[in-house]
């Protein structure tokens, strides 16, 4: 099958290096302390951040000084095509812990010592990247909450198919077979936290993959940087006096 | 009630918000004293409601309702199935109430909230008895295949009355639901038709779709409901997450949109209600279902 065709443009018109429309939001749970959306394309997460608040669950706690960060990674079931899904499959705690491993990276825990962060992500609408998004709505969400952190952690992928580098793919591209490769990077410390592959590549073309992930993680790093920003501003106006 | 009134001292030293959390009962009580609620609601008014429909696209029908700030997002797939023997011209609808950790802190993750299965099992049969949908509506082939409707409802923030933004984000998606366009192929079986190629399945399309006309369902009866609190003397429409933590009488009346009373649920709690309580809180709902009728009825309209 042909993902992209001989004038450049794939499946959904994009060019090899376009991204898919980003929608992000703070603010959007009341009753967490921090929350965010955020839609690429057609994935849509919510991301609810608790915390830092008393731990709930003592044996979990491995580190005194360092607060104890839980991640959930959780799918509705008319998130994808076909509904019949568990609801806590391998692959959702597979995530729920690469994910808390990313965001623990990047959290400052040893100024919340004694103390328990919740990260839970709620996955409405999965048409490949939810991997991404569910980082950057936590980067979000945590930053909402006003969670103290190294950087943004912010995650794209990309792919190789039809001999071409495609940044940001979609369900259809993922299941073509081809590679996946998510990246997770730290943009100002310039730093990756995440770094997943599947399926073969030489390595030259990991390289050119890799690179181009990483040109679309500082671009939406951009992007939750202007989100912020302009949230920042709206408190500000509502702080008045 | 023998606690010694020591809030009276304290009030005028203490900051708003302190005393809200110290003294909870005290604060809503001087407020309900002078007819208002701390949002500066009268007793007997509801939050803001807003209905959104077709926000999931991978569903067949979807809805997000808020109430206030208790959000909930219903999601419809419709699967073919082959219908019971005691009922072949029935098809089925199956109702979930899922709580996830993102809509409260005090859900926590692997253990389901104790409101969820409750208000799981209230829905559906508030939903079945009131007749709203007509099962043999969902019928395809007598006895061979008919639909079955998976309705999912997803609360994103849980802040109080989620019995009433659950049932209506469900009728809503109802009423958003196109049934998917289906034809009986040569084995006999179901197939869904994409719709996409539209040269080779035109033919198909006339000769064998089964459901090519009845795309949307009939809603008759359509219930709406109001749950409300008592205290003392005070009844309080549409309550928030704090007030039903403080006061703990519930009632929830349900009535349909021809101002039957489909159902009435009132689960303990210190106050008991008498008929003028019970008949002050179905005064309540049927203003209530009239709001909402119109709601429903401006979203159709979009």
């Amino acid at each position: 099958m042909e993902y992209v065709n001989p004038e450049g443009l794939r499946l959904d018109g994009r060019r090899f290096n376009e991204m898919r429309q980003i929608v992000a939001e703070v603010g959007v749970v009341s009753k967490a302390d921090g929350s965010a959306v955020f839609e690429m394309g057609n994935t849509k997460v919510i991301a609810a951040v608790y915390g830092p608040r008393e731990i709930q669950n003592k044996s979990l706690q491995k580190k005194n000084d360092h607060a104890l960060v839980l991640c959930e990674y959780s799918m509705a079931q008319f998130s994808t095509g076909d509904r019949r899904r568990q609801k806590f499959d391998r692959r959702s705690t597979e995530l729920s812990l690469v994910i808390r491993q990313t965001m623990e990276a990047c959290i400052l825990t040893e100024l919340l010592p004694h103390s328990q962060i919740d990260i839970f992500l709620q996955v409405l609408q999965a048409d490949g990247g939810t991997r991404s998004a569910c980082i950057n709505a936590a980067t979000l969400a945590l930053a909402d909450a006003g969670i103290p952190m190294r950087d943004l952690a912010v995650s794209c992928s990309a792919g190789y198919l039809n001999s071409t580098p495609l940044l940001d793919l979609n369900y259809v591209e993922d299941s073509a077979g081809g590679t996946d490769v998510t990246v997770g990077i730290l943009p100002k410390l310039d730093k990756v936290t995440l770094l997943q592959m599947d399926a073969k590549l030489p390595m030259e073309t990991f390289e050119t993959v890799f690179a181009l992930a990483s040109e679309g993680c500082k671009a939406i790093a951009e992007r939750i940087r202007e989100v912020l920003q302009e949230n920042t501003k709206q408190l500000e106006y509502r702080r008045a006096a | 009630m023998g606690l010694p009134d020591s809030s009276q001292d304290l009030s005028t030293e203490m900051e708003v918000d302190a005393f809200r959390r110290i003294f909870p009962l005290r604060f809503f009580e001087r407020h309900l004293s002078e007819s208002l609620r701390p949002d500066a609601r009268p007793l007997g008014k509801a939050r803001d409601t807003i209905v959104n429909p077709g926000l999931v696209s991978t569903a067949d029908g979807s809805a997000l309702a808020k109430i206030g700030s208790t959000t909930m997002l219903a999601a419809i797939r419709m699967e073919v199935m082959t219908p019971s023997t005691d009922s072949p011209d029935e098809g089925c609808i199956a109702l979930e109430f899922h709580m996830p950790p993102i809509c409260s802190p005090t859900v926590r993750p692997g253990r389901p909230a104790d409101a969820a299965p409750v208000i799981s099992k209230r829905l559906s049969d508030t939903i079945l008895s009131s007749g709203m949908i007509d099962l043999k509506e969902l019928c395809l082939v007598s006895g061979k295949a008919a639909w079955m409707g998976y309705l999912d409802i997803y609360c994103l923030n849980a802040d109080g009355a989620l019995f009433d933004a659950a049932l209506l984000s469900a009728v809503a998606a109802f009423s958003n639901l196109e049934i998917p366009v289906v034809a009986l192929n040569d084995n006999g079986r179901i197939v869904a038709i994409s719709g996409g190629k539209d040269e080779d399945n035109a033919s198909i399309i006339e000769k064998k779709a089964v459901n090519k006309e009845k795309r949307k369902l009939t809603l008759k009866n359509i219930p709406f409901s109001l749950t409300c609190i008592l205290h003392k003397k005070y009844i309080l429409a549409d309550p928030t997450t704090e007030e039903e933590s403080i006061m703990d009488t519930l009632v929830t009346v349900v009535l349909d949109s021809s101002d039957q009373m489909v159902s009435l649920y009132k689960s303990g709690g210190t106050v008991l209600a008498y008929s003028s309580a019970v008949k002050s809180c179905v005064e309540l709902a049927r203003k209530r279902a009239k709001e909402l009728k119109q709601i429903l009825g401006e979203m159709d309209i979009d």
